[in-house]
């Protein structure tokens, strides 16, 4: 603060400072504070509260019939006594029902059914498949385009990568979708060619498996994999390619010892963001499975929100997908050995 | 480690349209150290790397210790090569990026590493193996590549102007370093500077190059005193140079009609009677006093101090005389005006139309 001041002023330099606070809260703090508060409380709502208000209510009833018929005026007082103690106990317990206490602790987050939680393993699981594939795929495609040079390295991004992603990510999801549909691109190819017959229902079912959300979700996070990794091969000096080779190492070895280790930090940056948009996105699976090739995590998640209208659980299942993101990103961090310096480079 | 001979029998490289090395033939002797000299772009860098095994010669062949290259990638050919930024891989140790290419080979990790061990010390840098090469020294990472190029023990070693990061004074402290290493080894190094002092100091032999076509190629002694051609007269060392016309030839001596007087030389080239003609004196081949054949009298217009020399600018007929004279009293107070003279032997004549760069 002190240099800044020195740099720019003190009136610009508050401005700067002013600034990053309102950042750091408004896209940080508060909308992560709000969701971890919201998950470590909920509402003691028990089922039997109404019961033992219609109990009352009966007793009350009764009490009021007996009354009516007795005629002896101390029997008669005790009976006002009990009513007023019963409507008493019924006003305390309607306030309970129409506002239950809170209740704070990690309740929510040790409430998660074995199937749920069976979805959640197998959520990061898929995710780090994704991710893995994903970067199987990238590699070459970073690893050329980082090399082109001149206006063919343009035209390989443009036609490979940008093109791709200037149309909204909705319409290539359910463009995957019609392509792989019972009644899609690849299943009319194989009728045309006469292996099957869609009329006899004699469709491959790829929508059923979760291979069409691998597939839609690599093509979707694509972009994200290639372009960190370009950014660190490009700044590899190709003197060190041509030294390996001129040393007599394989392209194997020279992947290996030299290109990879400098892509690294790309390489982790690409892994992490691949596997937190994959393991958080709702609409590829939502849209690719329809129900029929398993949940994802992310789907829970939204019906504990919308469907459940327990946004108490709803948050303990998002705050528990966030913490697992944060490991496997200082994971990754740990794995190929590079600092966040290296990857804010 | 044995060196091996290299020879480019018609090799010529063009890119495209345009022609980067001419047709050349070229013999590099066994253990020799040779150096290729010439501005940028004159091509020898892109011959370099054909020697390597970079480039793909266009017509011609590469022949190493007698046997041809063609077809034979970088990694098949008994050639190492140091790279101008030398292309030391950062995230390896020394000792690593020493043992590389005995990596690739297949050699286990003790023996390569000790073999590693050795090569440092070497090249005198025996307690750095474990360092990166980020924390080494120009003249210590240097000496790294040098190390890592040996370590594959090739026979021809090339080196694309490898000094030419450092600074002064260890870039003249590298020159017999390098001197001394090839002496050590003994095989071929193959040597590519654009700087004439690198190239005299350390090589047995000097190719210079202009233009994608080698100009001479003779060791420095004959390069500096005989020049071939006027661009290899005015590319090493300074030159007096001036234009006029041949007033008369007889076998190897032409007399020259130039714009300070008739100056006799030495023919260098094919000249004719009444032709214009190049005329070039070193500087330091010039006296001051009378004494030599050719005698000029000329106005001193600036003196400039070298340390243990002092160049004098000299003006005569609208021509500028360099002269370069021993420091020391005599230089003190000159007179104003100077008669200055050098010997036939002092003075080449080249035809004009050799003079190719401009």
């Amino acid at each position: 603060m002190g240099s800044l001041a020195r740099a720019y002023g003190r009136p610009l330099a508050s401005a700067i400072a002013g600034i990053a606070v309102i950042w750091v809260l408004v896209l940080i703090l508060v909308p992560l504070g709000a969701m971890v508060e919201q998950s470590l409380w909920w509402r003691e709502s028990k089922g039997d509260i109404s019961l033992t208000i219609d109990r009352l209510y009966n007793d009350i009833s009764l009490i009021e019939l007996d009354r009516e018929v007795e005629t002896d005026p101390a029997k008669k007082t005790a009976f006002d006594q009990s009513l007023a103690e019963k409507q008493a106990a019924i006003a305390t317990l309607e306030a309970q029902e129409t506002n239950p206490p809170k209740s704070y602790g990690l309740a929510n987050f040790t409430r998660m059914s074995g199937l749920h939680f069976y979805i959640f393993v197998r959520t990061i699981f898929y995710a780090l498949l994704v991710t893995a594939l994903a970067l199987v795929v990238c590699y070459p495609v970073a690893y050329v385009v980082a090399l082109a040079s001149g206006p063919r390295k343009a035209i390989i991004l443009m036609v490979a990568l940008i093109v791709p992603y200037a149309i909204n990510e909705l319409l290539r999801v359910y463009a995957w979708l019609m392509i792989l549909d019972y009644r899609g691109v690849i299943n009319g190819v194989l009728q045309w060619m006469g292996f099957i017959d869609l009329d006899a229902r004699e469709w491959i079912p790829f929508l059923e498996n979760p291979s069409a959300v691998f597939l839609a979700m690599i093509y979707t996070y694509v972009l994200f994999m290639v372009f960190p990794m370009v950014n660190t091969l490009e700044t590899l000096d190709r003197n060190q390619i041509e030294a390996a080779r001129d040393l007599g190492a394989s392209t194997f070895r020279i992947h290996r010892r030299v290109i990879i280790p400098h892509a690294k930090p790309g390489i982790a940056v690409g892994c992490i963001m691949t596997f937190m948009l994959s393991a958080g996105s709702y609409s590829v699976p939502a849209i690719m499975t329809r129900g029929q090739g398993g949940d994802w995590f992310s789907q829970l998640v939204y019906r504990q929100f919308y469907e459940s209208n327990n946004w108490n659980m709803g948050s303990a299942y998002a705050v528990s997908l966030l913490v697992v993101c944060t490991a496997f990103i200082l994971l990754m961090m740990r794995l190929f050995g590079v600092g966040l310096r290296d990857i804010a480079k | 480690m044995r060196g091996k001979d290299v020879r480019l029998d018609q090799v010529s490289i063009r890119f495209g349209d345009s022609t980067a090395v001419q047709p050349t033939n070229l013999a590099i002797q066994a253990g020799e150290f040779f150096s290729i000299l010439g501005p940028s772009g004159c091509g020898k860098t892109t011959l370099l790397r054909t020697i390597s095994g970079f480039i793909e010669p266009t017509a011609g062949r590469v022949l190493i210790g007698g046997e041809d290259m063609a077809g034979k990638g970088p990694n098949e050919r008994p050639t190492a090569l140091i790279f101008q930024n030398l292309a030391l891989f950062p995230l390896m140790s020394v000792a690593e990026n020493v043992a590389f290419g005995l990596e690739a080979r297949g050699m286990r990790k003790a023996e390569r590493l000790k073999r590693a061990q050795e090569l440092l010390e070497l090249v005198a840098l025996g307690g750095y193996g474990d360092k990166k090469p980020a924390d080494l020294s120009g003249g210590q990472r240097q000496r790294v590549a040098i190390a890592r190029a040996l370590a594959v023990e090739p026979a021809v070693l090339l080196l694309d102007e490898p000094l030419s990061a450092l600074d002064l004074k260890l870039r003249q402290h590298m020159r017999s370093e390098l001197r001394a290493i090839q002496k050590r080894v003994g095989i071929t190094f193959i040597y590519i500077t654009h700087d004439q002092g690198e190239a005299l100091a350390m090589s047995d032999r000097v190719a210079v190059m202009s233009r994608g076509k080698l100009e001479q190629v003779a060791d420095a002694d004959t390069l500096y005193a005989e020049p071939a051609t006027p661009f290899v007269a005015t590319f090493v060392g300074e030159q007096n140079v001036l234009r006029g016309t041949v007033a008369s030839l007889a076998d190897t001596v032409a007399t020259v009609d130039t714009p300070i007087g008739r100056i006799e030389g030495r023919v260098k080239g094919p000249i004719r009677l009444g032709e214009a003609a190049l005329l070039m004196v070193r500087p330091e081949r010039i006296v001051l006093g009378p004494g030599g054949t050719n005698t000029v009298t000329a106005r001193l217009a600036a003196r400039n101090l070298e340390g243990p020399s002092v160049h004098l600018h000299c003006a005569a007929a609208g021509q500028t005389l360099v002269v370069t004279v021993p420091n020391g009293p005599s230089v003190r107070d000159l007179p104003e005006e100077l008669t200055l003279s050098f010997g036939i032997d002092d003075a080449l004549v080249y035809p004009v139309g050799a003079l190719a760069h401009g």
